[in-house]
């Protein structure tokens, strides 16, 4: 699967977990830069992403990715 | 050790001495020296060693077998072996108490005449804050995150390092390994910062924290005498009396250990200008918080059980409310523990745990209710009335939980509240009542100015690290705020019986 693809599938998943239709995300963004995404929402978007990929994220990834950048490092890496 | 005394003073300035004058690939091993001395100093007897050894061998151990078997079935049984056996240790040595209540409180019910004696178990000091940090290294070797560490006495050292063992913050050692381990050379600009926010830890505790500890104390040992606006007061200062203590340990010891070149996590922002109790505790106890979100609260949160709860509700109920639960009942688990973990008591589980979920719970739950009547009768919420309304809010929400946090029982708690509402708002303008209770008018204006300065600071410290700041400017007005520190400490510091009396809130867990 290619990045782009990557970027446009997990755009729409932020915008459906956080019901906010004027999310973009890219490589740089993170928690600080989506209003809702906070600890308690970080959970429900993992496990909307792991849905919408079929892959399953382990929690030290869970616990450390920095942006969405390392977020779709993980998923290409699954994906393949 | 308490953190304030003469002994700490003078065990840190020797410790710092000889850090810096010993060949720098010796310094992680005189920290662990100094750190084992700091640990068993007061507090030494082999049961103690013991116990310290379980805990090092159990995580150290647990951590290199995991590494070894990566991938094997085994190494999920080693996991779970290792973190019962220090959360065993934790519970037995810290929670024993809560059980035996318990125990008496059914037969009570039940009509059973046996009551069991609460014991009283002599823990090495530090215990409740290694066994969660070492807790967090097996797992973390076990997810990856980091490798073990191969040399025991390392890991040693990094389970003791001397300044955390009185009042936290809780330290990963993916961030502490280059740190602890590295050779440091003595830096003046760290020198500086360490020094300045070390006094102003000494500031908050002697002529703040320990000050309003004198009125709150009188209030709680008789609260049928002081009540009403007595109490209301000295519940509205224990929290401040909480916060100056804790958060000025806090600072003192990171201030030692910048000195030292070891950077610590922050444990505190300025709580008080919270707007809502759920931001309160992202700005209070921020390691212990991010602690528990990653070991305990997203594993569960993501656990087959609750994610199947979650699949199930959102059929009968719909996707808002399944998402609710899903979020609501992990983190009712999560509070409780960190009542439970505050102290063997049901008053720390009420205070520091269930009465801090149901203010959130209330405040999520209710958001869109107060968003509707705030829009209907046209309010703008970004108004400085309004915020000023909403910190004032969350910190009395928050003083009166810890009525149960300061109190002994529950029963005592109930009965402080009941006096609460004695109609005595007079005290606060006769000019004499308020200067009965062990401070006088004099203290009172100090105490003033004090938390004065504290909010100043506080409210800056938001937008910038206020320390550093002061660092930028030139030396005649560093050395005037570390002097003004300094004199303030030692002219307003509560030197007294009543700080003789006042111990270290948090050092008890």
């Amino acid at each position: 699967m290619k990045r782009e693809e990557i970027f446009e599938r997990l755009n729409n998943v932020f915008r459906d977990v956080f019901d906010d239709e004027s999310i973009t995300v890219s490589e740089k963004t993170t928690s600080a830069d989506i209003e809702d995404w906070d600890s308690l929402e970080h959970i429900n978007l993992i496990v909307a992403v792991e849905q919408e990929f079929g892959i399953k994220f382990n929690m030290g990834e869970v616990t450390t990715m920095k942006n969405v950048g390392e977020m779709v490092n993980i998923i290409e890496s699954r994906v393949k | 050790m308490i953190l304030t005394t003469f002994n700490f003073l003078f065990f840190a300035v020797i410790t710092i001495l000889i850090y810096f004058i010993i060949p720098k690939k010796l310094q992680w091993l005189f920290l662990l020296v100094s750190s084992f001395y700091f640990l068993f100093y007061k507090s030494f007897s082999i049961l103690n060693l013991i116990y310290v050894m379980i805990i090092l061998i159990t995580s150290w151990g647990a951590g290199l077998i995991i590494d070894k078997f990566k991938n094997k079935k085994i190494v999920k049984y080693v996991l779970i072996i290792s973190v019962l056996i220090i959360l065993g240790e934790l519970v037995f040595l810290k929670d024993s108490n809560l059980f035996i209540t318990t125990i008496n409180h059914l037969c009570n019910l039940m009509g059973i005449n046996k009551q069991f004696d609460l014991v009283y178990r002599n823990a090495p000091i530090g215990i409740s804050y290694y066994s969660l940090i070492m807790i967090g290294y097996i797992i973390d070797v076990y997810r990856g995150v980091c490798k073990p560490q191969k040399n025991i006495l390392k890991c040693a050292l990094f389970m003791s390092y001397f300044p955390i063992l009185t009042s936290g913050p809780f330290i990963r050692y993916n961030d502490m390994e280059d740190k602890l381990f590295g050779k440091h050379k003595f830096n003046y600009d760290n020198f500086c910062y360490g020094l300045t926010r070390v006094c102003w830890g000494l500031f908050k505790i002697l002529v703040i924290s320990q000050r309003l500890a004198i009125f709150v104390n009188t209030v709680y040992a008789d609260y049928y005498t002081y009540n009403g606006f007595y109490i209301i007061i000295a519940a509205m200062f224990f929290v401040l009396q909480l916060y100056t203590n804790f958060s000025g340990s806090i600072d003192v010891i990171m201030g030692v250990s910048k000195i030292m070149g070891i950077d610590l996590p922050e444990n505190f922002t300025s709580p008080f200008y919270s707007r809502t109790i759920t931001e309160l505790w992202r700005n209070w106890h921020i390691t212990l918080g991010a602690w528990l979100k990653d070991y305990i609260f997203y594993p569960l949160m993501k656990s087959d059980f609750i994610q199947n709860l979650g699949k199930f509700f959102k059929k009968i109920f719909g996707k808002k409310v399944s998402k609710k639960i899903t979020l609501y009942l992990p983190m009712l688990i999560m509070w409780i523990l960190i009542g439970i973990w505050h102290g063997g008591a049901y008053t720390f589980i009420i205070s520091s745990g269930i009465l801090q979920f149901i203010f959130i719970f209330l405040e999520d739950t209710l958001a869109p209710l107060a968003k509707k009547i705030n829009k209907k009768l046209n309010i703008n919420t970004e108004t400085f009335g309004y915020k000023f309304y909403q910190c004032v809010r969350t910190y009395l929400l928050f003083s009166f939980s810890m009525i149960f946090f300061r109190a002994n029982t529950v029963g005592e708690a109930i009965g402080i509240i009941k006096n609460m509402f004695a109609w005595n708002p007079w005290i606060l303008l006769d000019h004499t009542s308020l200067y009965t209770l062990g401070l006088d008018m004099l203290d009172f204006k100090v105490l003033m100015i004090s938390l004065v300065v504290l909010f100043v600071v506080g409210r800056m410290q938001m937008k910038f690290d206020v320390i550093k700041k002061v660092f930028e400017q030139n030396i005649v007005f560093r050395w005037i705020v570390l002097y003004l520190l300094i004199f303030s400490i030692i002219i307003f510091g509560m030197y007294g019986p009543g700080y003789d009396a006042a111990t270290f809130i948090y050092r008890q867990f």
